[in-house]
This record gives C-alpha cells, structure tokens and sequence, in this order.
C-alpha cells in the first residue's frame, strides 16, 4: 500500500519545446483525495502521467515511499500505482470482463494466468462501477459514460494504493458523476491515496480532502477544499465570470456566471 | 482477450490431424515415385534410426528428400505465420507483415552476395574453403534479413524510445535502400547467365531438394519465437488500448518491443533464409485466425504456427499435385494468389483502412 507520494518541482517539455510543466509539486498520503484543478492547458494531464512514471520530467523528482518512480520496474510501479486515462486511444475490440482483468496483469505471473481470486476482484470492482451488467459487452460497444466507469473499475482491480484519474466524470449524467467520485471516496475511506483532475469544482469541493490548483504548468495553490475555493484564489486562475455560493453542508459552490459586470 | 477456448481448441485439434495427413500424402504423393503409407513410415523410421531402409537405395533417398522438404515446408510457413502475428500485434494493424521491417528485402541481399561469392565473384582464398553455396545462401541470407532489421529498428529508435509509426516509416526507407542494393548487384551480374539466374531464383523461392541443415535452420529460428510468446502475448493483448495506458497496468513496452521484434526477425530471416522469398503467409494466416477465433495473442500466436505450417503444405501439395512438373516455385504460387487476397481483405476492411 502506499503511504506516501511526493513530487518536487517537475518539470517537463513535449517535443517542439512546448513548456506544461515548470514547477509542480505534490505530497499525497494515505486517506487523502486531492482534487487537481486548473484552466484548459495548465498541465494538469501532463501533471498526472509524470506522477505515474508514463512520462519522464526533465527535472524534479516523483517518489513513492522514498523510491523514484520512474525507476521503479513496471509491474511494481502498477502494484502502487493505477492511473485511470481520460479516454482510450480507439475503440478496443475486447470484452469489458477482459478489459478489466487486464487491471490485474501486474499481480499475475509470467506463467500463471487469472485466478478465481482476480476474477473475483474484476466482479467486485465492476460491481463498485455499477457496471457488473455490461461484463460480456465489447468495449467498442458502450456509451461514454459507461467506459468511464469502466476505466474507474479496472483501476480498482489493479489494487493499488494511489489512484491517478483523469477527468473521470466527463461524458457523465450528474448521478454517474457521483457514482465515480463514490467509488472513489470508497477507496480513500478504506485506507489508499487519489488524485483526480477535474473541471468540476463542485465535485471537488463534495468529495476532497485537498485541492490543487495549477496555472501555467506551476501548482499555485494547494489547501483543504474552504481556502482554495474562494474569489481570492480562483479570479486569479479562471477570471472574474465564477458565481461563488455554499451547499447546505456548508461547502463551497463555485459555478460560471455569466454576468454583466 | 478469451475467445471460446472450446472453439480454439477445435481449430487446433483440426491443424494438428490436417498437418499430419499433408505431411504423409506429401511424402507418399510424388512426381517420380508413389510410396505406399506402410512404406513410407518404414522409410521415416529408417532415417530416424529405427529400422531397415527400403529396399532400393535410390528410392529411400527419394523419400527422404519428400521428409526433409514437407519438414522445411511446415517450418517455414509455421515461422512465417508466427513472425506475421507478431508484427501485427506490435502494429496493431491486421494487414501488416514481416516484410515491412526489412526481413525480405535483407535476406534478399545477403543471398545475392552469398551467390555472388559462390559464383566466383569473391576472392580466392573465400572460394578455397567453399563447398557449396548450400550452406552460404541460407547463412547469409539469415544475417541479411536479421542486419536489415536490426538497422530498421535502430534508426527508428531516438531517446530510448521506438515508436511504432518510426518503425513503420523507417522499414519502407530501409527497404528502398536495401532493393536499390539489390537491383544494383542483378544489375552488375546480369552478363553471368549462372549467377544471375541463380540470384532470379532465389527471389521466386524454393523448397526442393532441402536438407537436414534446412531444417535446424528454420526450426532453431522457430523455436526462439516460440520461446518469446511467453513474454508478450499478454502484452501484446494490453498494448491493444494504446502503448501509454498499457504501461500503465505494468507492461515493460520497451521490453516488449524489443522482445516481439526479435521474435518476428529470427523466426522470419530463418524462413526466408532457407527457402526464399514466399510472400503472403505471414500476412494471411495471423488475420485469418484472428478473424476466425478472435484476437487473443495467447491463442492467436499459437495457431498461427499451425496454421502457417498448414497452409504452406497444403498449398505447396495441392498445387504440386494439380500442376505435376508444371509445379510453379512456392513464392510464384503464394504471390499469385496473395495479391487478390490482400485485395479482397483491404475492400472488406475499409472501415478498418479509415482508421489508419
């Protein structure tokens, strides 16, 4: 399980000398849901894979529990690490139970194959996703949301004690939306880490422990959900067109507003 | 990623007793003499050790030659079935084949040179310590193949990373260098009526009069590939979702990369090495297991050699049966009716091409 996450001033360039990323950091423990917020382009997906050791920073340092990531072989990196991508790169011609078993290839053998106990844990994790109904589908089948839900659930069957997600809740209706963030809070609840990238501030406020908010590759600000979803912090990161309001627990709602000012 | 395994194991209970009855009936059925089963059996436990030869010398040398090609055969289609399953994984593209990461158009090369040197072309002291070009062509036509792949992968490879769409630019390159090479020595030799045929033969394929020695080449060069399926079937099954995400669930890509190329090159640069250019077969059998049992590589690959070592022999029997001393060259018979294949799969996939 892991303990704890932490990334130092990462920086990172795409060929052609785009700039996302030039000073993040990030410490995650266990029991927290960081909510990684930020205007289109600030570097928040770029952010997430550096923190997963798919890319590697130009400079800065990502360690979980005192050992580099990108050092880390892959299945060991996988056992500590699940990421959930924002959408998959084409439509994939494999069954969604399979799909999902692929969530536990870092647990398997060279020469064993799946076990009662991973088909069990793909069931339970589908299960969690409320999309234990979809298992003999093919992927290329499903709607949008339903694949997102899928990709959630085949994070869970990986086990691992740090979640990445990526926009989860996207191509969701509001109750799917809470459905994912749920299922995740479940997780955290039951002792492991997340970080979810999102637009959805009101989300965010519901469901983390912390929030991050990234401008231009930096993580500007980092703080429990009251302080950072304020007009102090988020005017200067989104502009001057947010409606700031409270839910009846008393936690912040930020919307668009569109007023005359 | 599971089709039925009930069906798989029905396709492959049905290539396995297909591939016993070629490799009798091509033993038995022949242009010059017809072996009755008893006799051929006798015959093969003869070679084996076990038991008296036939009666007449001649007629055992006879049949062993029919073993040792039907043999030669089944490695070489079984190879270059494999090595096309490979490829397609790592491409992840159903219509590519081995020939797109230079094996072809090396080992094309390296056998010219090799004719080259036993046609005389090389200096004395090579020639003094050469037999046969028996042994040369399958050598050098193997480090042809193997060298041309190994560039293709090195040059598309920067930063420690090979992505797919370099490798798949860099091998047409690769390839055009590698035929103007090739085009230059037929070129150069054209007035040494023996070395060029020689050179024009090699590109049509051949399976007559192969040996023992062919036999280890192709089969060593199978069992190598064979020994990596271990190492990237489930793989290639995960990169199914893009390379990123199937790093992401713990595959080792750049392993599996380099793993699932070397496969494709041994197996294919020892297949051609032995038995020519045959074109075709590492193309159709991967697609049309995968279009028949789904696209599972831990069943995929498997059947690919049986299928790959059905589908040459009974190619190569049923058109040698048909056509008797008309009997084309195996790489002939495989173009000719490989490019209408490929026709007909590229009309029927177009959604597929779209995608590209």
């Amino acid at each position: 399980m892991v303990n704890h996450l932490v990334a130092k001033d990462l920086c990172f360039e795409y060929h052609g000398g785009i700039r996302a990323l030039a000073g993040a950091s990030v410490e995650i423990a266990r029991g927290e849901l960081v909510a990684v917020i930020g205007p289109n382009g600030s570097g928040k997906s770029t952010f997430l894979r550096c923190l997963a050791g798919l890319l590697v920073p130009s400079s800065g340092s990502v360690t979980v529990d005192g050992e580099g990531v990108v050092a880390l072989p892959p299945r060991e990196r996988a056992c500590r690490i699940a990421v959930v991508p924002q959408f998959l790169p084409r439509l994939l011609d494999v069954r969604v139970s399979d799909f999902v078993l692929g969530g536990r290839y870092a647990h398997l053998g060279r020469w064993r194959s799946a076990t009662q106990h991973d088909r069990a844990v793909v069931r339970s994790s589908l299960e969690r996703c409320d999309s234990f109904d979809v298992a003999d589908r093919l992927m290329s089948e499903l709607s949008g949301g339903q694949r997102q839900r899928v990709l959630v659930a085949r994070a869970i069957a990986q086990e691992a004690g740090l979640l990445l997600v990526d926009e989860p809740t996207n191509s969701l209706d509001p109750e799917h939306q809470l459905a994912v963030f749920r299922s995740i809070a479940d997780l955290v609840a039951g002792g492991r880490a997340a970080l979810v990238v999102t637009h959805d501030l009101n989300l965010a406020s519901q469901f983390a422990t912390r929030v991050l908010v990234m401008q231009n590759g930096r993580t500007v600000t980092d703080g429990a959900v009251d302080r950072v979803l304020t007009p102090e912090v988020l005017e200067p990161v989104y502009g001057p067109h947010l409606f700031f309001g409270r839910f009846s627990s008393g936690r912040p709602i930020v919307v668009p507003w569109a007023d005359e000012r | 990623m599971n089709p039925s395994p009930r069906r798989s194991r029905i396709f492959a209970a049905s290539f396995v007793v297909l591939l016993v009855v070629l490799f009798f009936a091509s033993t038995c059925i022949g242009p010059t003499v017809r072996f009755a089963p008893a006799d051929a059996w006798r015959g093969i436990l003869a070679m084996l050790g076990l038991g008296k030869p036939l009666d007449v010398a001649t007629v055992q040398t006879i049949l062993e030659l029919r073993v040792w090609r039907a043999l030669v055969t089944i490695g070489v289609g079984a190879s270059l079935a494999l090595s096309g399953g490979f490829i397609q994984g790592l491409f992840q593209n159903g219509l590519a084949s081995p020939s797109l990461i230079g094996v072809t158009g090396g080992a094309s090369l390296g056998a010219a040179v090799a004719v080259l040197i036993v046609g005389g072309y090389a200096p004395r002291l090579v020639l003094e310590h050469i037999d046969a070009g028996a042994y040369l062509i399958p050598l050098f036509g193997f480090i042809g193949a193997f060298a041309t792949t190994a560039i293709v992968v090195y040059l598309a490879s920067g930063g420690g990373r090979t992505s797919v769409t370099a490798l798949l630019l860099t091998g047409i390159a690769v390839n055009m260098c590698v035929a103007g090479l090739f085009a230059a020595l037929q070129s150069l030799t054209l007035a040494n009526w023996e070395v060029s045929r020689a050179i024009l033969a090699w590109t049509f394929g051949t399976l007559d009069d192969r040996t023992g020695y062919h036999a280890g080449v192709v089969f060593t060069g199978l069992a190598l590939a064979l020994a990596c399926i271990p190492f990237t079937a489930v793989e290639l099954d995960l990169l199914k979702g893009g390379e990123s995400d199937a790093a992401a669930v713990g595959v080792d890509v750049a392993r599996l990369k380099w793993t699932a190329i070397f496969a494709a090159a041994v197996s294919a640069s020892a297949a051609v090495a032995v038995a020519g250019q045959i074109a075709f077969v590492g193309l159709v059998v991967p697609h049309l297991v995968r279009l028949a049992i789904g696209a599972s590589h831990r069943v995929l690959l498997p059947l690919s050699v049986l299928g790959g070592a059905v589908f040459l022999l009974g190619a190569e029997f049923v058109q040698r049966w048909l056509l008797g001393d008309a009997a084309l060259q195996p790489g002939v018979v495989m173009s000719l009716i490989g490019g209408p294949f490929f026709l007909v799969l590229l009309v029927r996939e177009r959604r597929e091409i779209s995608a590209w």
